[in-house]
């Protein structure tokens, strides 16, 4: 073959493997394929690609061609070493230059891998920080088998290699960051949006630790919300003012930090750390941006490296992609800020009407008792008492001060019911109980329970969804005085069986509870009215009743609505979102027991 | 004897007034809320003496409602307004509007009840001296309507 044709046919091939670069999404298949060109180009029998693994600092093998590979073989790590004998690929991989022997049994870094190598070629895939990220290695069973040309085709292939891995780790950043922009828009509480955060940054991210600080509504203080790592321990429990530490600093500031040792930073004060600081290789720091001003400080650790030759710092492209983590945290959490605004909004709004109307029954009441005391005291001035009056005015009375307290009581319960305290708890347990403690016995409603036997515990305010059923359960009772039936049923559904007003972006298991009954039913025109304050016909309290229990469902992030035909009965709905960690906790109890 | 009627969205509220009012020899008959009220107002024959009503029931203003109701019957029956808290605005309307007196349901260190009393005493008394004012303005009337005719 001559010269000219052989330049030919290798740019043809580089031009395949370009093609493959671009189009290819699968790593390990496009660097196959580049292998099996670069063997056409520079012949040889065997070959392999080795990636640099950068938390362990050694080389592992990614592709390989040729016979005589098995699983021991491919599993085989590879040391990075200056020092002979140590093997070729090591040694490439920490000097950054080709590397080509003629006969590797006379070679002092050859390190025997297979028998029947003699010459070896390899040539080291380096990153535009200067850092090595791999090694392409091709071997021939003839002595000399590679010339200089040989090698400068190689190093050309190493370049598309490189080229691709970049295209591979953009792609799946690209691919991170969108899905942490769907998940963190329709993440439901702080909690969630917060274990989001950490697992996306470690896709996208290597990092030894993440944690994530929030500022708090004085704007003085930073505190943990979230760790992947050791200082879980400490969310909520430690805390930067706001300008202190390298943390604080970022807050301060509103910029990116960046160093590899952070205790030589003058601005460091050691106030959380995910590690013994001396162990910290690289920190990495950046705000997290709403829209005023910053809202948090996203920073990530990575523990120094046991490899010397390998620089563990973080480089300019993982600032950016921690900072663009950071700006979709800082919108999301502002959103998330917004509709718990929105609902505590809603809730103040009724707060005005509730306490006129509150004075207005408490006054009521206790004009009402006023006068029946005026009358017992009436009464007693007789000279003859009436046993049967004063015990029908003492009832009388006994029955205001009832009412008053249940005015109270209600007052409380509407006031409280976003305030949950939450541990886990089954469903179908807390229906039990409420049911055994109010459902009358012997009265005209016959109660049918369908509880589903499977509901995973959820991690809930007891207290407050008793309150809460036995709410629907009086409600029920309080339409069908003459008798009737009540029906509460319980089931595990997915997001998609809610009706469509209800959105939840993605998918999330919902625990569905049931009040149906044969009363009167709810007129279509305020079916979605009934959860108001004070829309209530029944005569009992302030008719806080229903948005009680809507305060109570909210809180739980879940939904409440009414569905029942008008004229066959009520038929309420109650969805608690089944939070994901507490089920699969629940799941590993089980197994344990 | 007097005939009053007690209108109240409360149960306790109505009886316990009924019950008072009835002591003090008055024929009492109770209203469970606007609607009823105006029903047994127009009902009402004669007229009733003096109207007690809750200020706010059905609606925040249905006391003006009732004492609409009561005056379009009988000029001269006399409404007394109940408020509990809040709705002192809409009982100055009321008085605006021809209401005999207000009545606060509550009112620390006093009686209300003993006060009420008294209102719808001072009440009858002004209904029964605008009875006798008419009375004697249609005699007037008559009188001069004869003698005139009379004079033809």
């Amino acid at each position: 073959m001559g010269k000219e044709q052989k330049y030919r046919q290798t740019l043809r091939q580089l031009s395949r493997v370009v093609k493959q670069a671009v189009s290819q999404t699968d790593l390990d298949q496009f660097l196959t394929a580049a292998l099996e060109e670069g063997m056409k180009m520079v012949g040889g029998f065997r070959a392999f690609v080795a990636l640099v693994d950068e938390d362990a600092g050694e080389l592992v093998i990614h592709s390989a061609l040729g016979p005589g590979w098995d699983e021991e073989k491919r599993q085989r790590r590879l040391q990075v070493a200056q020092e002979e004998g140590k093997g070729i690929t090591g040694y490439v991989a920490a000097t950054q230059r080709p590397y080509c022997t003629g006969d590797v049994n006379h070679d002092p870094h050859y390190l025997r891998f297979f028998e029947d190598v003699v010459s070896e070629m390899a040539v080291p895939i380096v990153d535009a920080y200067g850092r090595t990220r791999g090694v392409i290695n091709i071997e021939a069973n003839q002595p000399n088998a590679y010339n200089e040309e040989d090698v400068e085709a190689v190093v050309l292939l190493a370049d598309l290699c490189l080229t691709a891995l970049n295209l591979h780790q953009s792609r799946l950043r690209q691919e991170a960051l969108v899905q942490i922009g769907n998940e963190l828009s329709t993440s439901e509480d702080l909690e969630d949006l917060m274990q989001t955060v950490l697992d996306v940054a470690s896709k996208v991210l290597r990092f030894e630790d993440c944690s994530v600080f929030l500022v708090d509504e004085h704007r003085k203080r930073l505190t943990l919300a979230a760790s992947s790592g050791t200082l879980r321990e400490q969310v909520g429990k430690v805390s930067y003012p706001i300008g202190e530490g390298l943390t604080g600093w970022v807050a301060q500031h509103g910029e990116p930090l960046r160093t590899a040792n952070p205790r030589e930073d003058p601005r460091w004060r050691g106030i959380a750390s995910e590690m013994p600081v001396e162990q910290i290789g690289a920190f990495l720091a950046v705000p997290v941006w709403g829209r005023e001003h910053t809202v948090g400080v996203i920073r990530v650790v990575r523990r120094r490296s046991l490899a010397s030759w390998f620089d563990n710092r973080f480089t300019d492209d993982e600032i950016e992609v921690l900072s663009a983590i950071g700006s979709q945290l800082g919108s999301a959490i502002e959103s998330l800020n917004m509709r718990q605004r929105l609902i505590q909004t809603e809730r103040m709004a009724a707060w005005g009407e509730m306490s006129a109307r509150a004075a207005h029954m408490i006054g009521n009441r206790t004009f009402a008792i006023k006068g029946d005391l005026n009358e017992v005291e009436y009464l007693l001035q007789q000279p003859e008492i009436n046993r049967e009056e004063l015990t029908e005015l003492i009832g009388s009375i006994r029955r205001g001060v009832s009412r008053l307290e249940e005015i109270l009581h209600e007052f409380r319960d509407f006031v409280m019911a976003t305030h949950l305290s939450t541990g886990l708890d089954n469903v179908n347990n807390i229906i039990t109980q409420t049911v055994a403690e109010i459902f009358p016995r012997r009265g005209p409603v016959a109660l049918k329970l369908d509880l589903y036997p499977q509901l995973p515990d959820i991690r809930c305010d007891a207290v407050k969804l008793k309150r809460c059923f036995a709410e629907m359960i009086e409600n029920s009772l309080s339409f069908q005085p003459e008798g009737g039936e009540l029906r509460i049923r319980t089931e595990l559904v997915d997001s998609r069986a809610l009706p469509e007003r209800f959105s939840v972006g993605r998918s999330r298991q919902f625990i569905h509870i049931t009040f149906c009954d044969r009363g009167p039913g709810v007129p279509e025109d305020i079916k979605e009215r009934i959860f108001q304050p004070f829309f209530s016909s029944r005569v009992k309290g302030m008719g806080l009743g229903l948005s009680i229990v809507k305060g109570i469902v909210e809180a739980h992030r879940g939904f409440v609505y009414e569905d029942g035909k008008p004229g066959e009965g009520a038929c309420f709905h109650i969805l608690l979102p089944v939070n994901g960690k507490s089920a699969s906790e629940n799941a590993d109890n089980k197994e344990r027991q | 004897m007097y005939r009053i009627l007690v209108i109240d969205d409360e149960e306790e509220v109505r009886h316990a007034l009924q019950r008072r009012l009835q002591r003090e020899g008055y024929q009492v008959d109770v209203a469970e809320g606007e609607a009823d009220g105006i029903e047994k107002i127009r009902q009402a024959s004669p007229a009733y003496d003096v109207v007690i009503t809750d200020m706010a029931m059905e609606n925040p203003d249905s006391g003006v409602r009732i004492l609409e109701a009561a005056l379009a019957h009988d000029l001269f029956s006399e409404v007394i307004v109940l408020t509990a808290y809040g709705n002192v605005a809409n009982a100055v309307e009321c008085m605006r509007r021809g209401a005999f007196d207000y009545v606060e349901k509550n009112i620390p260190g006093v009686d209300v009840y003993e006060l009420l009393v008294l209102k719808i005493e001072q009440a009858l008394e002004r209904r029964r001296s605008a009875v006798n004012t008419l009375r004697r303005m249609e005699e007037i009337t008559r009188r001069l309507t004869s003698s005139t005719r009379h004079g033809e």
